[in-house]
């Protein structure tokens, strides 16, 4: 759909000695000197060679009857369903939207007061964005797991710990990416709308922050996965059932099942179902920008 | 140059308005870049400012329209007063348009949409009546047919002419240009030269910063030479191109019309 551009340059030629071609397309390399072909062939060879070889030998040392018994044991976790889809998996998805929510939100904010002309919110969003940068988000989980019913008295439920610990953590990080993106759209767009008599915040809405939106979304994408990933670490909280998500339903199967390593397997396939399409959607995304500003 | 001009309605005659700035100072710390200049535009005059890199010409144009905050001096632009702490910059700026070295289109907009965005969001102009005023100034660039393209769609010369038509869809009444040709392909430097003629011709205010030796002398009624933030010799074009008074001018126009003499 967005193949169509009309007036646009052609493809330039590529120079016959402008260095290694690309692995794919043959097509070209009929115009290429027949050495750096010949060499280019014998590498692919090799490649092959290596591999065949590897696949060889795994086949050969691998116990087939064990293997077949304590991983791919797919009958034996017939009773993780349906709750590990209802359950887990739901839960995984509700720790990873709130805390994308809440990293979101608290990542304009930083990245705000990053830019800010009031010099205290500059150091106070430096200060939390290397502090939340610098720990692991484990300790974040255990702080609010543990240590703020122990300083507070006051026991939180489950999802708001995680919604508030990987919240925090990765409004450290988005504010890092928003800053970034603002500030890699040119200042002479910025220049340019207020030269047509629009108010600083309208350039910002109308002009600047679309611009910024585009370059942020592969990295904003990414922050989605790894927070997918990260809301397996409130395992180390205690957890009641209702609310067990993905890796918990793994490592209690692994005890429960006598499946072996199965049911952890299910438990990645299912993380996988989540984080393999987002992560097409970033490099979609990641392409879309790199051709041009286009919508 | 030859360049045939784009073909066009003729365009109406303009609401000009003049400028004149007195004493006008700015740093960049302690690089004292513009040191009292006083400079005056007529209503309908076309002043081209000329003078070597770093002189100050680009700090002195955004001086006008205030996207650079003098440190002294009065800048006046129509009835406004724009080194006035209380004026109302924006107002100011719908009658100042701005052309720029880069174009600075809007590169998630389309040709049409550029022009409409801020008479949609600033003059407040229905869609209809903001795309109609843009579609009469794409024609007056020579652009009619272009509205649904984005900006890298387009040629150098064509995305200038663009960001002329952006400018004028504000009915501004003075246009202010830096170097508007100086990141064009040659053959396309023509086009937009051709543009900027015509609006001269029909009585638009025009401050240009410029190195078009043979544009100046043609067009403007008055050229200013700035060398090292201050103006060094003006008068009318056939006089300070064809006959300079001044050493540095004398020098700077060697250097310029004779580009094989620079001397690295
Ligand atoms: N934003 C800025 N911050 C610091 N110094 C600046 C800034 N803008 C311009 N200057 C300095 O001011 C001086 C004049 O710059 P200016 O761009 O006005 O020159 P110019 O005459 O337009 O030159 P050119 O022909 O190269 O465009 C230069 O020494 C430049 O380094
Ligand atoms: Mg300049």
């Amino acid at each position: 759909m967005s193949q169509d551009q009309p007036g646009r340059a052609p493809v330039p030629q590529l120079d016959a000695d402008a260095g290694p071609a690309p692995v794919a397309g043959g097509d070209q390399d009929a115009a290429r000197p027949g050495g750096a072909r010949r060499r280019r062939r014998l590498s692919l060879g090799v490649q092959a060679a290596v591999f065949v070889a590897a696949i060889i030998v795994i086949a050969l040392a691998v116990d087939w009857q064990t293997v077949g018994e304590s991983v791919f044991n797919f009958a034996a976790v017939a009773p993780m369903f349906p709750d590990i889809i209802l359950v887990g998996f739901g839960n995984t998805l509700l720790y990873t939207v709130t805390s994308f929510a809440v990293g979101l939100v608290g990542g304009m904010l930083l990245a705000l007061m990053r830019m800010s002309a009031f010099p205290p919110y500059r150091w106070l969003a430096t200060v939390y964005t290397e502090f939340f940068r610098g720990v692991p988000a484990l300790l974040v989980f255990l702080a609010f797991g543990y240590g703020v019913p122990f300083a507070f008295g006051v026991q939180w439920p489950i999802p708001v710990v995680v919604m508030a610990s990987l919240g925090l953590v990765s409004a450290a990080y988005i504010s890092e990416t928003l800053r970034a993106g603002l500030q890699a759209v040119p200042k002479g767009q910025y220049e340019a709308a207020r030269s047509l008599g629009m108010p600083g915040w309208r350039a910002m809405v109308t002009i600047v922050i679309p611009q910024a939106f585009r370059l942020v979304l592969p990295p904003l994408t990414n922050e989605v996965i790894l927070l997918t990933k990260d809301s397996s670490l409130v395992y180390v909280l205690g957890l009641a059932a209702h609310e067990f998500e993905l890796t918990k339903f793994g490592r209690d199967g692994i005890t429960a099942l006598g499946a072996g390593l199965t049911p952890v397997l299910v438990a990645g396939l299912m993380y996988l179902i989540i984080t393999v399409p987002l992560s097409l959607l970033a490099r979609r995304f990641e392409s879309r920008s790199s051709r041009g500003s286009r919508s | 140059m030859t360049h045939p001009s784009p073909a066009g309605p003729a365009a109406p005659t303009v609401n000009a308005s003049g400028v004149s700035i007195t004493g006008l100072n700015k740093s960049y710390g302690a690089n004292h870049v513009l040191k009292g200049i006083d400079l005056t535009v007529a209503p309908g005059e076309v002043v081209c400012l000329i003078g070597p890199s770093g002189s100050g010409k680009s700090t002195l144009l955004r001086c006008v329209n205030l996207l650079e905050v003098p440190d002294s001096g009065t800048v006046t632009v129509g009835g406004f007063e724009a080194t006035d702490e209380d004026v109302d910059l924006n107002a100011m700026r719908r009658h100042v348009g701005m052309v720029f070295q880069q174009f600075n289109l809007f590169p998630h907009l389309t040709v049409l949409e550029n022009c409409t965005v801020a008479q949609v969001k600033v003059l407040r102009r229905g869609k209809g009546e903001a795309a109609e005023v843009a579609r009469t100034n794409l024609e007056r660039v020579g652009l009619a047919g272009m509205e649904k393209r984005f900006p890298d769609q387009l040629s150098g010369g064509q995305q200038q002419r663009v960001a002329i038509a952006r400018a004028l869809s504000m009915d501004p009444q003075l246009m202010l240009f830096d170097e508007p040709t100086s990141a064009l392909d040659p053959e396309t430097v023509g086009e937009v030269l051709a543009v900027m003629r015509r609006l001269a011709g029909v009585g638009m205010t025009m401050l240009v910063v410029t190195h078009e030796m043979s544009f100046a002398r043609e067009v403007a009624d008055r050229v200013v030479f700035m060398d090292g933030g201050v103006v060094v010799e003006e008068g009318p074009a056939a006089q300070v191109i064809g006959n300079p008074q001044q050493q540095r001018t004398q020098d700077f126009l060697a250097r310029v019309l004779n580009p094989a003499d620079v001397d690295f």
